[in-house]
């Protein structure tokens, strides 16, 4: 997961304030972000597109650019440290992934402004062509919204949170730009109306962020720049590849692969053109709204851009904040907090929210357009819970009285666990996830049509899920072949076999499985174990020779008695001893204790 | 007055008595044919009681080491070396390495032991032979005369050796530091005299009982025991080790969280581990495109392949919800729910799969249950992941259900773990709002650890099933709390148990 690294300093100059870090930590635990750690980062500038590159301090020097993608041999120069914290990225709360957004939401809590933020966007007179084929199988990628964003003098730290937040924003959103991708650019240089439509991959040539003065084409950038090697994918079922282009032929960008080097911000641009495209209505608008927002609260006045679609203009970005009606009794009822009105409007002002009484416990909540977790009246409790903070809610029990009854596979392992221990065996565990070697092959078996089959584990050794537990216990005493003989062990668990009739197609099952290893362990003394269990739990098998292939001949029986009564046991053949590098007899058995699913 | 006296102490008083002399403890064992252990006790008794004196005398042993008999056959490296440089009367140093490699012996023992042997001396860039070295080729030198003695006695005394006429102070220059051939142990020699209140009392009346470590039955049912002494032990001393078969760790920490939440009042549920899609994701109101959902995170199954869903009315309330909220109040997620999603096999994710099934099936106040089980995710196993592990998840159905009942439930379920001390944090889960972390304070670490998450379960969660009360959530894992109670470092070790290791950890821990 990505994380967010809030550099103390900077997050004070944005409150105007001298807070600790500890504070400021406890603070952001009590929003609800989670916090990895506090460390300290080393920055370098990228010597291609100006970006600071940052980098823990014990890492090593970049030689690469995370943003624009540049490399070269000898590693960036480092220009200052800084103290961060370090948060986990809330995929549901993207206004929370960049200083500027959390600064908001950290001003609220510290009691330092209330209520919404203002979101006054003025009209502008940038105006974007969109051509009809974007809607087309060709190149489909069909939704553009832009906004003019005028910064105060942007410096290293604004120009990083904003490459940050973008890159952010393409994985909380974006899913890695498939649905949504974004462009920063220097607006100074770009010369409207903007045009956004498709190009030939081979017949149009422009200069790649990173490698100022090297013209290539689409299809070569896709070939060789790190950028366009990364997102080639993204490209892959189309003939032409959108491109946006000012009125000059100036090339901004080739969403969602790589901006030009040409339009790129710098440090000590000001009026920033930002577009999104993707193939997604929501994610390009909320993207958007996320991305301005941010840079208002970093001290940005917006301006909208009107998109000529085929069908009309559209102007963004529309930050008017939405509405939801919250009734107050629910809301306490719910919490079971016992807030007075005016505490209430008061929770949710901190959390900057606007709140207006409707009527009677009713109350109209004013949120901002880009809190797109909002879809039900309980997310503005969950907002008036953190308002209230945590620590201060005094934990209760619901009164109400209900009587507790376990379940009978679960008395029943008690039962069997007692009696174990009572006989001396010790209880292991092991894990019901194996490859088909440990399940079967060690065994001489051959897979049956009875066990669980994962479709796509990480690695081999969860292929199956177990229908019988006899490798837990070998490669229990595998681990343990040096200590002391004779070992006595057993497990209770579940083992899991196909089933078509059931709902899951699978029944379940709890086993109890033991094992004797030692220079004597054999049939004889497992049997009396067996016996002596099954006369604990009232019950009579019948015992019938059996052959199978983990098994001496003439050492194996199978036991079978009134209510499912099934059981396995005898004597491990040497062969699978050898295969579990074990140097004694075992006597293993396992029975079925009950059914579970 | 009479004395009463064991047949051991008879023997060796005997023994003293007849003596001309003192006699050590190893002359009184060969000649009582009484063990060493029981021999030392005998004596350390007689000294108490002042019959017997002990003088300790300071001895050196050399003992040599288990393969010094073979070294010795083939003769020391140093040794080996001299016939070659007699005959040249000096090697190149940088020939040595080879001269060594022929011979098969470590080349810088030649010059390590040879040195202070006075045998071989450098002569700049020479290793070459002394007169002593010349003279050496056919006379052993005293440490091999000793180490001989050594290794035919088993070890032996240096002041034995001083009797024998070998130089014992160049037998120690030479051993000293050359533990890969004999060791030199300091010991003491106790030699034991009768003194004349022993002499006195043995003259007197004495009374010889027999002495055992234990009655026979016979012994005891015969009276002979009025003739028997029990042999007094030192009950001070400490015994072998020993453990009794165990609960296994991680069971017992399951079993502590069943007992817990069964004196809370939950009833205990079960659901299957190979659990549909729908009610591991979309009964709890988790989006089909969701990143929890995908293949990086989710066992999904092969076999089976897909799974029977529950009635059609039910479906239609999940479909409507997701896509646009049904009567929910929400807004839902707006995007097209698809059944056959919903039919995919997975290993449950997590137990809250088993906490919704649990609501559907009787969705009415108060109810409250809790299930722990085993719950699956992607991930390659090391020493802090496994790809499987346990979770408790529990559920509170009821008119007073609230985030504030929810924290107090919690609180009191760890207070019955053991920890007093719990705190919250509010968090993001896509069913439950609020939500909150649960942390305990651990103080055998010193520090706060996250043990799971908790909630309120959203309406989109609970109407469809018939639920209009709030119900409050939870899913705490069980392997990370067993780890840190029992301090293992590695979670491996609770599934390939070194069966010591286990037997280690104290019940009431």
């Amino acid at each position: 997961m990505p994380v967010v690294a809030v550099s103390v300093k900077r997050m004070n100059q944005l409150l105007h304030h001298e807070y600790e870090m500890d504070r400021l930590v406890a603070a952001l635990e009590q929003l609800g972000c989670d916090v990895e750690d506090t460390a300290t980062q080393a920055l370098y500038r990228c010597p291609a597109c100006e970006t600071p590159n940052d980098k823990l301090e014990q890492e090593p020097a970049p030689k690469r650019c995370d943003f624009c993608g540049y490399e070269r041999d000898e590693p960036f120069e480092q220009f200052a440290t800084d103290r961060v914290i370090r948060l986990d990225l809330l995929a549901d709360r993207p206004d929370l992934f960049d200083s500027g957004g959390i600064s908001r939401a950290l001003k609220g809590y510290m009691g330092l402004e209330q209520g919404l933020s203002d979101f006054s966007v003025s009209k502008g007179d940038v105006q974007v062509d969109v051509d009809p084929i974007m809607n087309n199988t060709d190149t489909y990628r069909p939704f553009i919204v832009c906004a003019v964003v005028t910064m105060p003098l942007l410096d290293q730290d604004s120009l990083r949170e904003i490459m940050r937040l973008q890159e952010n924003l393409h994985w909380g959103i974006g899913r890695d730009r498939k649905l949504a991708s974004i462009g920063v650019y220097d607006m100074a240089v770009i010369k409207p109306p903007i045009k956004y439509s498709v190009v030939d991959p081979d017949k149009f040539k422009f200069c790649p962020l990173g490698m100022p003065g090297v013209q290539m084409t689409p299809r070569q950038i896709l070939e060789d720049h790190p950028k366009g090697k990364a997102y080639a994918h993204l490209m892959a079922p189309y003939k032409k590849y959108p491109i946006l282009i000012d009125s000059k032929q100036l090339v901004l960008s080739m969403p969602p692969i790589i901006n030009s080097d040409e339009t790129k911000c710098k440090l000590g641009s000001t009026r920033l053109f930002i577009d999104v495209t993707g193939i997604s209505r929501d994610a390009v608008v909320n993207s958007l709204n996320t991305l301005v927002s941010a840079l208002a609260e970093l001290g940005g006045t917006m301006e909208t851009v009107t998109m000529n679609y085929p069908d009309g203009p559209q102007a963004t970005p529309n930050l008017e904040p939405r509405n939801i009606d919250v009734n107050y009794s629910a809301a306490r009822k719910w919490l079971g907090l016992p807030f007075t009105r005016d505490e209430f409007m008061g929770y949710l002002r901190k959390m900057r929210l606007n709140v207006q009484l409707k009527s009677g416990d009713d109350y109209t909540v004013s949120y901002p357009a880009f809190r797109t977790d909002i879809r039900h009246e309980v997310d503005i409790f969950a907002d008036l819970a953190i308002g209230f903070e945590y620590p201060n809610i005094e934990p209760k029990l619901v009164p109400t009285m209900t009587i507790g009854v376990p379940r009978p596979e679960e008395e029943i392992s008690s039962l069997v666990r007692d009696a174990m221990i009572g006989l001396g065996f010790n209880e292991v565990m092991s894990l019901q996830l194996q490859s088909l070697e440990r399940q079967f092959g060690k065994y001489g078996m051959e897979p049956s049509n009875e066990h669980v089959i994962v479709e796509n584990p990480k690695t081999i050794e969860q292929k199956v899920v177990r229908s019988h537990m006899m490798t837990g216990l070998m490669e229990t005493f595998h681990k343990n072949r040096r200590k002391a003989m004779p070992q006595w062990i057993f497990e209770l668990g579940n083992v899991v076999i196909i089933d078509p009739e059931k709902e899951t197609g699978t029944s379940e099952y709890r086993h109890l499985a033991f094992g004797i290893i030692g220079p004597d362990a054999g049939y004889a003394e497992a049997r009396m174990v067996l016996d002596s269990i099954l006369a604990e739990l009232n019950l009579t098998g019948e015992y019938t020779p059996a052959t199978h292939p983990a098994f001496c001949d003439g050492r194996l029986a199978e036991v079978t008695g009134p209510d499912g009564l099934c059981a396995r046991i005898g004597e491990i053949h040497p062969r699978v001893l050898n295969n579990f590098g074990l140097a004694y007899p075992v006597a293993y058995c396992e029975l079925r204790l009950k059914q579970v699913i | 007055m009479q004395t009463i006296l064991n047949e051991t102490q008879w023997n060796v008083y005997q023994t003293l008595l007849k003596a001309t002399d003192s006699l050590s403890a190893q002359e009184l064992v060969e000649k009582t044919g009484i063990d060493h252990p029981m021999m030392a006790a005998t004596l350390m008794q007689g000294e108490q009681d002042g019959w017997l004196t002990i003088k300790e005398i300071p001895r050196e042993e050399l003992v040599p080491s288990e393969d010094v008999a073979a070294l010795m056959e083939q003769g020391l490296p140093e040794r080996r070396v001299l016939p070659l440089l007699a005959e040249k009367g000096k090697i190149p140093m940088r020939d040595l390495a080879d001269v060594a490699k022929e011979l098969d012996i470590p080349i810088h023992e030649i010059i390590k032991f040879g040195g202070p042997r006075g045998w071989v001396e450098k002569d700049k860039g020479d290793l070459a032979i002394t007169e002593a070295g010349r003279a050496a080729i056919d006379t052993p030198d005293a440490d091999e005369k000793a180490l001989k003695f050594a290794v035919e006695k088993g070890s032996i005394y240096l002041d034995e050796l001083a009797n024998q006429g070998i130089d014992v102070e160049r037998v120690k220059m030479l051993l000293n530091n050359r533990n890969a051939v004999a060791k030199i142990k300091p010991r003491t020699l106790r030699l034991t005299l009768i003194t004349e209140t022993g002499r006195k009392v043995l003259s007197g009346d004495v009374k010889v009982v027999k002495e055992r470590n234990v009655l026979t039955s016979d012994d005891i049912t015969s009276g002979e025991w009025k003739n028997i002494q029990l042999r007094q032990y030192d009950v001070t001393l400490a015994a072998e080790k020993t453990a009794p078969a165990k609960i296994h760790p991680m069971q017992k920490i399951i079993q502590l969280t069943r007992r817990a939440f069964l004196e809370m009042g939950f009833s205990e549920i079960v659901a299957p581990q190979v659990e549909s899609a729908f009610w591991d994701f979309d009964a709890l109101f988790q989006p089909q495109d969701h990143p929890a959902r995908d293949m990086q995170d989710t066992f999904y199954l092969t076999r089976p392949n897909e799974a029977k869903l529950p009635a059609d009315d039910i479906i239609e309330r999940i479909r409507q919800t997701h896509e646009n909220g049904w009567t929910t109040g929400s807004t839902g997620w707006g995007y097209k729910w698809n059944i056959e999603r919903a039919r995919q096999t997975v290993l449950r994710t997590h137990t809250t799969a088993s906490s919704i099934r649990a609501l559907a099936q009787d969705p009415n106040p108060p109810r409250k249950v809790f299930c722990v089980g085993k719950v699956f995710r992607n991930e390659a196993i090391s020493y802090k992941h496994l790809p499987e592990f346990f979770q408790v998840d529990g559920i509170i159905i009821d008119e007073h259900a609230s985030l504030a009942t929810l924290l107090g439930t919690l609180k009191e379920f760890y207070r019955k773990m053991g920890f007093s001390k719990v705190k919250f944090k509010p968090s993001f889960f896509p069913y439950t709002e609020p939500s909150a972390e649960v942390f305990v304070y651990m103080e055998s670490k010193q520090a706060w650890i996250e043990l799971g998450g908790s909630g309120v379960f959203r309406p989109e969660v609970t109407r469809p099933f018939g639920c209009n009360v709030p119900v409050l959530a939870w899913g705490l894992g069980l392997d990370r709390l067993a780890m840190m109670r029992y301090g293992f470092k590695d979670i491996r070790e609770l599934y390939w148990s070194d069966l010591d290791r286990i037997k280690e950890v104290p019940l009431c821990q």
